[in-house]
């Protein structure tokens, strides 16, 4: 797989992460602190794949 | 925001949704990922050898294997949907004219497919309002009436082991052993409890067990089911064409060839858990219906409930349609507006639905949206 296309799964699954919260949480979207653990490493996540991909292309 | 000119849905991400159709075919973030990459057609078919069932990359054989031990039968495949996978097992054991005994609250599609197998068919009725229970001892009576009226016991029977209306548990053992004792195939639809709660087709005496994974596999949006049977009903049930020597009869040679399958294989291991919590699940629902009772409205069904689906009859929230500038589409949009959503458009008398994989706070606040209407716009 190239690293442009690693990266653009990379950043459409942790999405899908933040996604998930969202679902969790609905309708209010109030995190509690592991949720927002998990929201802070999947916005990491997207922002890097994001980053990887602007690199390559 | 729309996507290629449709809506963007969002019922999941705003809201809570209580469609009870919909509650137990939730994607994981796995299956939702899963989709995203295997989402062209026949994506699953990569390393294709003849047939979908026995793939080895992606690993579907190995699923199978592992699913019908999970389900306690021997032997499983993949299918478009619980509905198919009834009508395969109609189709490949009986003959038009020939004789199936299905329960008053069989899905509709039960007795579609059995239609369509151009079979009898004779009805074990339920007990009707409010419990609208199905008796097993019933099945008995209803072999009897069919080996009187036609010479000879019925070709299959089928249970319904939970409904879709009521969400009734039907005790599948004692339909089972019923079965045995009168020397009928007994086809378990376990539309509505396998993927959410423990199903063991053996252990109950089932023959076969249809599943629907978009409805409770959380196997999301694509059409996908599961016909799992035991090991002598392997060779008929599962038989391969004449000519094209891999290809199974009864789902057409492949069923589920695009993303489906990636997503139910996605979605099984959390499936495989979450049937351990069933327990929460139940008390979620017994809190929620005990919660409308103190609302002043009426759960039907079994009692104790005994499944997430709850179906509602109430005279306060149908008084209400008659003064609201909404009529009967007030409710769905009231509860819209307090984030709930998935009752259906214009029901106020009587509606279901499901808090399926819901948290205790969202359950919560399920309730409080009703009482909320309720107290703003009911009786004073």
């Amino acid at each position: 797989m190239t690293e442009e296309t690693d990266a653009l799964f990379q950043a459409l699954f942790a999405l899908e992460d933040v996604r998930e919260l969202l679902r969790e949480t609905a309708p209010k979207h109030k995190l509690n602190e592991i949720q927002k653990k998990r929201f802070q490493d999947a916005l990491k996540a997207v922002r890097s794949g994001l980053d990887r991909l602007e690199g390559r292309l | 925001m729309n996507v290629g000119g449709l809506e963007l849905r969002d019922r999941e991400e705003d809201y809570v949704n209580i469609n009870p159709l919909q509650t137990g075919g939730r994607p994981y973030a796995d299956a939702r990922k899963a989709v995203i990459s295997y989402v062209d057609g026949y994506s699953v078919c990569d390393w294709c050898k003849g047939d979908l069932c026995s793939l080895e990359k992606p690993p579907v054989k190995a699923f199978l294997d592992d699913v019908s031990k999970f389900l306690g039968m021997d032997a499983a495949m993949l299918t478009d949907g619980a509905r198919e996978a009834k009508y395969a097992v109609m189709h490949a054991i009986t003959r038009p004219g020939e004789t199936v005994v299905v329960d008053g609250n069989k899905h509709y599609t039960t007795y579609v497919a059995a239609e369509r197998a151009g079979l009898r068919i004779y009805e074990v009725p339920s007990s009707g309002h409010p419990e609208f229970k199905v008796n097993p001892e019933d099945y008995r009576g209803v072999f009897d009436q069919v080996k009187a009226e036609t010479g000879a016991p019925p070709k299959l029977a089928v249970l319904t082991h939970v409904d879709g209306s009521y969400g009734n548990v039907v005790d599948a053992a004692k339909v089972g052993g019923i079965c045995k004792e009168y020397g009928v195939p007994f086809l378990l639809n376990a539309a509505y409890s396998s993927g959410r709660m423990p199903v063991d087709g053996k252990a109950v005496g089932a023959d076969f067990v249809s599943c629907s994974c978009h409805k409770g596999w959380a196997a999301g949006g694509g059409n996908i089911g599961l016909l799992a049977v035991t090991g002598a009903w392997v060779e008929k049930v599962f038989m391969k064409s004449s000519k094209y020597k891999v290809k199974p009869l009864e789902i057409l040679g492949c069923s589920t060839r695009g993303s489906a399958t990636p997503a139910l294989m996605a979605s099984y291991p959390h499936v495989a858990e979450r049937v351990k919590h069933w327990g929460t699940e139940v008390e979620n629902a017994r809190w929620l219906a005990g919660e409308f009772e103190k609302m002043g409205l009426t759960v039907c069904g079994e009692r104790p409930r005994s499944h997430d689906i709850i179906f509602v009859e109430s005279e306060i929230l149908f008084k209400i349609s008659e003064t609201h500038k909404k009529k009967n589409f007030y409710l769905a949009s009231e509860l819209k507006d307090r984030g709930v959503i998935g009752v259906k458009s214009g029901l106020t008398k009587n509606f279901k639905l499901s808090a399926y994989g819901k948290t205790r706070e969202q359950v919560e606040h399920v309730a409080w949206a009703f009482k909320d209407i309720i107290e703003k716009h009911g009786p004073k």
